[in-house]
């Protein structure tokens, strides 16, 4: 059932072009350089460190490496991270 | 997503929250709604975070489920500064009492301005006000409407034609507008009306004076018409003549008329050119290639931007060129005979004077010559004839505006 529903919504986003993370509960990412980062559609907070900030999704993992990482703000679905980004990485379930 | 200003207004806290399962504890706090931000880790097991006051104390349960301890290290916004404020009650006092003392000192009048005075000195202008309580040091709420004002100043200074008072700020402006005397008649000395041309006298009217003509009477240029010496040969009296003596002049005026002449008709065509001034230079630009004309009018425009006298080195010149065409006229004979009154009328009038009135014109022959018509016409004019001449050798009559007995 839960395919069958995956397949339609994937299905559905192709035929009205509509943005991906509006269809897949999937993260929005914006970026400003390394500097800033925005991310939607996150489903908490795993682990929070300077250098590491770890997030879950519908289907997985985010994982956002730094230095001197700030959460400037968060809300359920948002997070606005600071700092100096090295590198993003999804861990997605199996 | 954030609101710095709400923030700073409500007032917020950063607080240490120490604890092995923060992350935890800071997803509760954002499901329940609660504003938490600029979250960083310090320690292993301490992170710190900043949060409205106001929901401060809905952390309590979350902590208690958690197991974190939380700890406040700085207290920022406006509720905290009022705090503070209360504190140091003195820095408070002080600036209310400036603001007061600031509105106090701006409800005085610390200046009285005159404009618009002429004649009269400003000094008897600023007395009348003082009377009004219009001074330097009043305080304006004493003082009555400017309208008010404006009239009691009108009544204390009869010289006025208007008295405008405008209070500006701690500036009180009192606007003057003096009345229009009437000119007085400059003081003449004693002289005689003579006779300006060889005319026969028409009217004459002595104002002061003995008049030494009679009507119809031959004049020549410079003889006596009223005379400034009055009185019989015991008791005599010199006074400044006045009056109109207008008399009849004979004028004979020559004019030729050409029957034919060229003039020049604008036919209409016209050619901007637009140059760029630089220094003596002028370079056109507009239009590229240029329309030439066989005859043309040519009117110029330049626009040099000035300032407190200088000129700017760059300015802008346009030229209008008209093209005219020339156009010949035949007169008849008749027609240059009217012409040639007409001049000739014009020339009387300028050579006799504004008021002069033409009374007869003769036109004592006319001839065709060469294309021309030769006129010559006989005009007789009536004019004021009357110039003054002093009296010289006699001291001023005391005190004699022009005026006196005739």
């Amino acid at each position: 059932m839960r395919r069958w529903g995956r397949r339609l919504r994937q299905m559905a986003g192709g035929v009205l072009d509509l943005p991906q993370d509006v269809v897949l509960e999937v993260p929005r990412i914006t970026m400003i350089g390394h500097l800033q980062m925005y991310i939607e559609n996150h489903r908490g907070v795993l682990q929070f460190s300077e250098n590491e900030l770890r997030l879950l999704l519908t289907n997985g993992q985010l994982l956002v490496f730094g230095e001197q990482l700030v959460i400037r703000a968060i809300l359920p679905e948002e997070v606005l991270l600071e700092g100096r980004i090295g590198g993003v990485k999804f861990l997605e379930n199996p | 997503m954030r609101n710095g200003l709400q923030e700073w207004v409500k007032g917020y806290v950063t607080v240490t929250v120490r604890g092995k399962r923060f992350e935890r504890f800071l997803n509760m706090a954002v499901r329940a709604g609660m504003r938490i931000w600029n979250i960083r880790r310090v320690g292993t097991e301490v992170c710190r975070c900043d949060i409205v006051i106001a929901e401060f104390p809905r952390l309590r349960p979350l902590l208690k489920e958690t197991g974190c301890r939380v700890h406040v290290v700085e207290r920022h916004g406006f509720p905290f500064w009022l705090v503070r404020l209360r504190r140091r009650a003195g820095l408070a006092v002080g600036a209310v009492l400036f603001l007061f003392g600031l509105y106090m000192l701006s409800s005085f009048v610390w200046s009285v301005e005159v404009t618009g005075t002429r004649n009269m000195s400003p000094q008897e202008v600023i007395a009348a006000a003082e009377q009004i309580g219009i001074k330097e040091g009043a305080w304006k709420p004493k003082l009555k409407e400017p309208l008010v004002l404006r009239k009691e100043l009108q009544k204390l200074l009869p010289e006025a034609e208007w008295v405008g008072v405008t209070i500006q700020g701690t500036r009180v402006i009192l606007q003057v507008v003096e009345k229009d005397k009437p000119a007085k008649p400059p003081v003449t000395g004693p002289r005689n009306l003579v006779a300006k041309k060889r005319a026969v006298i028409h009217t004459i009217l002595p104002e002061a004076g003995q008049s030494r003509v009679a009507v119809n009477q031959l004049v020549e240029k410079g003889q006596v018409l009223i005379s400034g010496i009055i009185g019989n040969e015991q008791r005599q009296q010199i006074v400044s003549a006045k009056g109109s003596v207008k008399g009849e002049v004979w004028y004979v005026s020559n004019v030729s008329v050409p029957l034919a002449n060229t003039h020049f008709r604008l036919t209409g065509e016209k050619q901007y050119q637009h140059h760029l001034l630089i220094g003596p230079y002028a370079v056109q630009i507009w239009p590229l290639n240029r329309q030439e004309f066989a005859q043309y009018e040519s009117e110029e425009k330049r626009y040099v931007p000035e300032y407190a006298g200088y000129k700017s080195p760059i300015g802008w010149k346009r030229v209008i060129q008209s093209e005219v065409v020339p156009t010949k006229r035949e007169l008849t004979v008749e027609e240059a005979t009217e012409q040639a009154k007409r001049f000739a009328r014009a020339d009387v009038l300028r050579l006799a004077g504004k008021d002069a009135v033409i009374r007869e014109e003769k036109v004592l022959h006319a001839t065709t010559e060469n294309g021309k018509v030769y006129v010559s016409i006989h005009f007789s004019v009536i004019e004021e004839i009357a110039v003054e001449e002093p009296i010289l050798g006699v001291s001023q009559p005391p005190a004699n505006g022009g005026g006196g007995n005739s």
